[in-house]
């Protein structure tokens, strides 16, 4: 788990003795290939940890990267340096990917604050009634629900050779209605992210527990579009 | 992941799916979801109002395989029990039953939840006390 923060323990370059930043990939003062360091994703790309952030930079800082992390520039290195060049890679991608996509970012960052998300928040000893705090609304429940078994309704029909006109009408009704749940949904998480960035300790602390229902909620949204996409062939 | 034998069997035998009618007095409903990945389940009861004994238990689970299989064997179990006895049932021993590894648990607090809302519903609708377990499951 990911938890070091503010904290960059400077690191000795392996080459040139100068210390570093544990985060970067390439050693300021020598420019050599590091190790994979130590940190968190916003680290590798000299980002400030925060929700809204300049996607723009994100991606040049990503392309720079990549460029100079590519094989052909390894041809020559030592084998040591040809295994960094593969592992920062890899953790370049991961980090770019998490942070470009809005959702993914979110979750990153709240965990690395300490919230408990996703599969994390259903440890052993939790009991069901614990998880009420962050259940989803029961009309949402009920809603999802019934989406899904006429997504089953269709689908047998379907594999019966039959179409239900009606019956897909009202899927494409649906699903559009869920999308613009989800879009509602993302607007709340976008006015929490400002209200996280830019506040205290107890704004903080409200913003994350805000996001961490929003993010709950948007899971049971996006299954189900998901699905309707799949089943209705969009 | 590779699932357990008794998972794929229930997952490719999966028992007492099914819908019983929501209104019946004597039926209890739990519709039930988990927010770690957004699947749903809904599990039924039908109640013998003199003994207590749930006759009949169906579930329709939108989920994983272990989601399927959790709520499968929570209808097995808890047929033939008293309602009482059937809020005894904890998702650990889903977990035991069919050997869930750690990323699969809210699959198995899934069913359990699920259980204790139909309970719940069904206490409700006759007039039963709540415990403690089952008003929160309700609500
Ligand atoms: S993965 Fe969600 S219930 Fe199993
Ligand atoms: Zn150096």
């Amino acid at each position: 788990m990911l938890n070091v923060l503010d904290s960059a323990v400077p690191v000795e370059c392996w080459s040139c003795s100068v210390a570093h930043n544990e985060s970067t990939l390439f050693c300021p003062h020598c420019s050599k290939i590091q190790p994979p360091p130590g940190g968190n994703y916003y680290s590798v790309f000299n980002l400030q940890p925060a929700l809204n952030i300049d996607l723009a930079a994100l991606e040049t800082a990503f392309h720079r990267l990549s460029r100079k992390l590519h094989p052909d520039r390894f041809a020559r290195a030592t084998a040591s340096e040809k295994e960094w060049s593969l592992a920062d890679t890899a953790l370049l991608n991961d980090a770019y990917r998490t942070l470009r996509d809005p959702l993914r970012r979110t979750e990153y960052l709240l965990k690395l604050h300490g919230a408990e998300i996703g599969e994390e928040h259903s440890g052993k000893d939790r009991r069901p009634h614990e998880m009420g705090a962050s259940r989803a609304p029961a009309d949402l429940l009920e809603e999802v629900f019934e989406l899904n078994m006429q997504l089953e309704e269709m689908r047998a029909a379907r594999s019966s050779g039959e179409d239900d006109p009606a019956l897909a009408r009202n899927l494409s009704e649906a699903k559009a209605k869920f999308e613009g749940l989800q879009a509602e949904v993302d607007h709340d998480l976008r006015e929490q992210w400002t209200a996280w960035d830019n506040g205290g300790d107890a704004e903080k602390q409200a913003a994350q527990k805000a996001m961490v229902a929003l993010l709950d909620r948007r899971r049971y949204l996006s299954n189900l579009v998901r699905e309707v996409n799949e089943t209705m062939g969009a | 992941m590779a699932y357990s034998d008794k998972v794929v069997d229930h997952y490719n035998n999966p028992r007492n799916v099914g819908t019983l009618d929501k209104s019946a007095q004597e039926v209890g409903t739990g519709l039930v979801g988990a927010p770690e990945c957004g699947d749903v389940m809904r599990l039924q009861i039908r109640v013998n109002p003199e003994t207590q004994v749930i006759e009949e238990a169906k579930f329709k689970t939108f989920g994983c395989g272990s989601a399927i299989a959790s709520s499968s064997l929570a209808t097995e179990w808890i047929k033939g029990r008293t309602v009482e006895d059937a809020l005894a049932i904890k998702n650990t021993d889903i977990v035991k039953e069919l050997s869930l590894p750690p990323v699969k648990i809210h699959c198995s607090v899934l069913a359990e939840d699920a259980i204790r809302a139909a309970i719940g519903d069904w206490k409700k609708k006759n007039g039963v006390a709540e415990t403690a377990d089952t008003a929160v499951a309700a609500q």
